[in-house]
């Protein structure tokens, strides 16, 4: 069986479009054709029940924007018979996480208070992607505003469901983003990451993903979380494809004034330069998780499966094996803190950026005829937020409220220091570990099945305790495929590393990946691509 | 009444005269453009979108608390302020809260009632912040306009520190003459540049005790400050006498009615659940970033006026008015140099008729033709004999409206004096062979016709001639 | 458990967020919140030196890689009319919204 165009690597399809090879016309419609084999009917607020179909099919996309992609792929053949200059996306078709505004589309944010909402400017992200003659094929589902490790909050259903089993959920925030690129309906996608809002879907759907360092990818049209710690960065089914997104999106912004002058590097062109040398750490406060028990409230340790210790440890011998130096209980003492602190720094800024929706100037507005502002707001955000965006207002008003604020959100900051602080001593040059980088689970376990977790809003956050820490420190954090449990799903493994350091992470990857290239399990397909022709 | 103190403390709200607003590129200035003109999705606040700080707000700002002697922080925060009101779109407003750009600061009042006596009123709070929009009842409902919104503006409060309706309009006189005088706002009143808010309460003369203010809001000129905080005063002197309580409220001043109104109250502080702006680094201004701000800050008003009683001789009342305002005093000095002579009489010639020109034209002194060194030009060549005063006069006129310089006026249209005996003595004789009856009356001993002789010769030289050399012909000629 | 958000704190927070909820999403909202609040709790437990620094970010950002701040320069917006299209009621360009309530003067 020949490899379809919607399966072929990004980074293959530049060079094959390049070589006029194949069209751009043609990678769009095999994209098209994957979405209308797999991925079931999209998202929207009117749902009613699910049929045995849909449970079945990915439901990755909100909105397939098939007309604009063909156009664009039309332009983009054009230039290529012109002999034009083709940007460093050419040919590469995406999706984009819902959660960025991109002009004459609608952007949703999986909520029904923007169910209607067309930005009148696109993302600095999406703007480099296009502007790098990039194929946006639609733009793709997640939890509602981001609020959520399953994407089962979307207000947009039926939510997707991870291609590997359709059982199970995609992960979330980027849920949409992950599934779409497992399943080939796009080589690329572009997600956010607040707290492991990448790479806790990219892991439960057995794909690349990076959280870059704060600032180095413009949050501008981002429509904001928690803005201390949001992140887009890049989804992809291999390395190379994700170090091409990277360096396409990465940048100054003179519309991000936390974005760094810093100048991007070849992220590309680094990923042959190996590992020899650098240093890795392993640590035990990243192999247990630390969890409340809802009924009596107390604190309990679980430690990680063993296949989760496994597949750590199994990329561990393949950098190793490369001329990496392994070097274990590196202590990170404050990482059992980090989803508390995240519960009170991402609900205070999250309240406050979802003030500005308030059926005023854009999105919902309720029916109701209110008689006076006030009703007119309460019904209005009582009508279009799900639950969880109620919810992390509720917190953020209460934890930031000036009487509690110090005990709450002063105490979280100082958290967040000492977060960044365990980072800072394991990474600096000076310190006895100067590590290169740490190698940790991305998750606790393989993708949950839907349903199970949904509901118990503490146990859905504890599916990022070991992603959160590199979105409190800034620091980047990347993860990719390293095998498959025993359930069969994709277990992810992730590295984290000093402030810019992404091509030393990526370069580590793209030695597990060369090192792992004959394994079994590299062979497997995803349960929804299994049937295809 | 009398024994009874005011107690107030004034909050104004400065928009600075940037060219774009504080976080976008969109004009500052929005004045009557249409609604929802000068917006962009910044400042209306879209989702997505992020602040970006105008860097010539902080230089701004740097100019105003360095000349209200406010400490400048190196390093200062944005916090964002959080209320849902319609006319602030990301229901939020970015503002600076606790680590602001100027930490304390005071100015010093004089108090003319009380000569030779000035009141230190304290800065409690000086920051910068974003405006909000424009909002206005229409029946049931209320429309809004975001023109304004992000418009920069520094907050800076007093503390209790004045004591009188007078003293608070004097700070505000003082305060808008300062504003304009570091060029950091137009400041005008009526146009929202300046707002103020009063708090005011009344106490027991001779308590140093706070007692319950009220806060009084929308006052739109510095006459109706005094007179809001002089009702104020009167209605809880009033509750007070009748054994009431003063209560916390807020009072809108109603500009039609000349009166005060309750508004509905308002959220306490601590609903506002300030916070770090996570959008905004924090703002660090190096040291040698300060001093090029101050590189060329200027002699301020009241040391300006001190130097002028000193060193030009100049009375209390010149020196005040030409410190009024700084172009004028720039021209003053510039004029006064070039001249060489007497002060005073560039004052004079300034406050005489080159303000009275200057207030029709609506130019200020730094944009007239009439340049410090033609000024100079004309009194000199008045006080030479060259021109006479009336031809002084009017020569100012000529030069403000032309450009041209003032000797070739003078030489083009043969202004100058004439002091050419003989050309005089022709026309003395002429005015004396046409007026036969007036002669016959001097030589019969009304010689307080000379003056009409005067004119006549005047009128008949169109005001060349000197006046004091006709009037000798004249005399001399009749007089044989 | 205990209960450190009452129904009276509770409804205290709903209106600050102007809200309204029905008696079902108020009773999950206000037990999420509290099981959310015990974990918190934790961060009681972490001993803290007294002048231990707050960043608003996690990231160090040295004047190296800071961004200039913006120059005092006006870049009309192009597309001024399609931020108006998304408002819900529009009226001679004017944003409407109902009325703020006044109470009434004594």
């Amino acid at each position: 069986m020949t490899m379809q165009l919607c399966d072929t690597p990004a980074h293959e399809l530049s060079i094959l479009l390049r070589k006029k090879k194949i069209s751009a016309k043609e990678i769009v419609e095999s994209c098209l054709e994957r979405v209308a084999a797999v991925d079931g009917r999209p998202g929207s607020l009117d749902p009613g029940e699910n049929s045995s179909q849909d449970n079945q099919s990915v439901h990755a996309m909100i909105t397939l924007t098939a007309e604009k992609a063909l156009a664009q792929a039309k332009g983009l053949d054009d230039k290529v018979a012109r002999g034009e200059p083709l940007g460093s996306l050419a040919g590469v078709p995406f999706t984009v996480k819902d959660i960025f505004c991109v002009k004459d589309t609608l952007t949703t944010a999986a909520s029904r208070m923007l169910a209607n909402f067309r930005a009148p400017y696109t993302a600095t992200t999406v703007e480099r992607m296009l502007a790098q003659d990039g194929l946006m094929i639609g733009k793709v589902n997640l939890d509602e505003y981001t609020f959520g490790s399953s994407n089962e909050s979307t207000a947009f259903q039926p939510a997707p469901r991870n291609p590997w089993d359709t059982n199970r959920v995609p992960g979330g925030s980027s849920g949409g983003s992950a599934a779409s690129v497992a399943a080939g309906e796009a080589a690329i996608s572009l997600g956010t990451d607040t707290a492991g809002s990448i790479r806790q879907p990219a892991a439960f759907c057995g794909v690349v993903g990076i959280k870059p360092t704060y600032g180095r990818v413009s949050r501008y049209g981002l429509i904001a979380f928690a803005s201390s710690l949001d992140c887009p960065g890049p989804l992809a089914r291999n390395v190379t494809d994700a170090a091409m997104l990277l360096k396409a999106i990465a940048g100054p912004d003179r519309q991000d004034a936390t974005a760094v002058t810093k100048a991007v590097p070849d992220y590309v062109g680094v990923l042959d330069q190996g590992v020899k040398g650098l240093r890795i750490g392993l640590s035990e406060d990243y192999f247990k998780i630390v969890y409340m028990d809802a009924e009596t409230g107390e604190m309990l340790q679980k430690p990680v499966p063993d296949e989760v210790r496994a597949a750590v440890y199994h990329a561990a011998e393949i950098l190793k094996a490369q001329g990496a130096e392994i070097i274990e209980d590196v202590p990170m003492p404050n990482t059992r803190y980090a989803i508390p602190a995240f519960f009170v720094i991402s609900r205070v800024e999250a309240a406050s950026n979802l003030h500005r929706f308030d059926g005023a100037k854009y999105g919902y507005r309720t029916a109701q005829p209110k008689r006076d502002l006030r009703e007119m707001y309460q019904a209005t955000r009582n009508e279009a937020f799900g639950l969880q965006p109620k919810l992390r207002i509720l917190m953020g008003m209460y934890v930031s409220a000036a009487q509690y604020s110090e005990q709450y959100y002063s105490r979280a900051l100082k958290v967040r220091t000492l977060i960044r602080r365990d980072f800072e001593n394991v990474f600096d040059p000076g310190s006895s570990y100067h590590l290169d980088a740490l190698l940790t689970p991305t998750t606790p376990t393989t993708a949950f099945e839907m349903g199970a977790v949904y509901g118990d809003s503490v146990l859905m956050q504890y599916a990022d305790q070991f992603t959160v820490t590199a979105n409190h420190a800034g620091i980047p954090g990347m993860t990719f495929p390293a095998g498959l449990g025993a359930d069969g799903l994709p277990l992810g493994v992730q590295l984290l590393g000093p402030d810019f350091s992404e091509p030393i992470l990526l370069r580590m990857g793209r030695v597990f990946e060369e090192g792992t290239q004959a394994e079994a399990w590299r062979l497997q397909k995803p349960q929804v691509l299994r049937g295809l022709a | 009444m009398s024994e009874y103190e005011l107690v107030i403390g004034l909050e104004t709200h400065i928009q600075l005269n940037t060219v774009t607003k504080i976080f976008c590129a969109c004009k500052a200035d929005s004045w009557e453009m249409e609604p929802n003109t000068n917006i962009c999705p910044v400042c209306a606040g879209l989702p997505g979108v992020l602040p970006v700080l105008n860097e010539e707000v902080l230089r701004k700002g740097v100019l105003l608390a360095y000349a209200m002697h406010s400490e400048i922080r190196n390093v200062s925060f944005f916090d964002r302020k959080n209320y849902f009101y319609p006319d602030l779109p990301k229901g939020y407003q970015i503002t600076q809260y606790d680590m602001s750009l100027g930490n304390g600061g005071y100015m010093d009042l004089f108090i003319p009632e009380d000569a030779g006596a000035t009141r230190r009123v304290s800065i409690t709070k000086l920051h910068l912040e974003e405006d909000a929009g424009k909002t206005k009842n229409a029946g049931s409902e209320r429309l809004i306009d975001f023109n304004r919104c992000g418009v920069p503006l520094i907050e800076m409060v007093t503390g209790p520190d004045l004591r009188s309706a007078a003293e608070a309009a004097q700070y505000l006189t003082r305060l808008r003459q300062l504003l304009r005088w570091l060029g950091v706002s137009e400041a005008d009143m009526e146009k929202g540049h300046l707002r103020c808010d009063a708090n005011v309460s009344i106490r027991p003369v001779g308590s140093t005790q706070l007692f319950t203010k009220t806060e009084i809001k929308n006052v739109n000129s510095i006459e109706n400050v005094r007179s809001a905080i002089e009702l104020e005063y009167e209605r809880q002197v009033r509750e007070v006498e009748a054994g009431n309580r003063i209560q916390a409220w807020t009072l809108d001043w109603d500009d039609e009615k000349n009166e005060l109104k309750k508004m509905r109250s308002k959220e306490t502080e601590a609903d506002y659940r300030y916070f770090r702006e996570p959008d905004l680094l924090p703002v660090r201004l190096s040291d040698e970033w300060i001093q090029a701000v101050l590189a060329d800050f200027p002699e301020l008003p009241l040391h300006r006026k001190q130097r002028f009683l000193t060193d030009y001789h100049l009375t209390e009342y010149d020196a005040d008015l030409l410190t009024t305002d700084r172009q004028l005093s720039e021209y003053f000095e510039s004029a006064v140099k070039v001249y060489g002579g007497d002060p005073k009489k560039i004052a004079n010639y300034l406050m005489n008729d080159v303000l009275r020109m200057l207030n029709e034209s609506g130019k200020s002194a730094a944009d007239t033709r009439l340049t410090p060194q033609y000024l100079a030009d004309i009194v000199k060549m008045a006080d030479a004999g060259k021109i006479n005063a009336s031809t002084a006069k009017n020569l100012l006129v000529k030069v403000e409206a032309s450009g041209q310089a003032p000797n070739e006026i003078v030489a083009a249209e043969g202004l100058g004096q004439v002091r050419d005996d003989a050309a005089i003595r022709a026309v003395v004789e002429k005015v004396i062979a046409g007026n036969p009856k007036e002669v016959e009356a001097y030589r019969a001993g009304k010689e307080s016709l000379i003056g009409w002789f005067t004119g006549q010769v005047m009128r008949e030289m169109r005001g060349k001639a000197d006046p004091k050399l006709a009037q000798e012909i004249l005399k001399e000629i009749l007089g044989s | 458990m205990k209960e450190e958000i009452s129904v009276e704190v509770f409804n205290h927070l709903v209106g600050l967020a102007a809200l309204e909820l029905d008696a079902e999403q108020a009773t999950y909202l206000r037990r999420e919140l509290n099981l959310q609040l015990q974990v918190i709790h934790e961060l009681e437990a972490i001993p803290l030196e007294e002048d231990l620094k707050i960043n608003a970010h996690g990231v160090k950002y040295e004047a190296s890689i800071t961004p200039q701040l913006r120059a005092d320069e006006w870049i009309p917006y192009e597309d001024v009319e399609a931020i108006l299209s998304q408002v819900p009621e529009l009226r001679d360009r004017f944003v409407v919204v109902p009325n703020i309530p006044h109470e009434k003067l004594d």
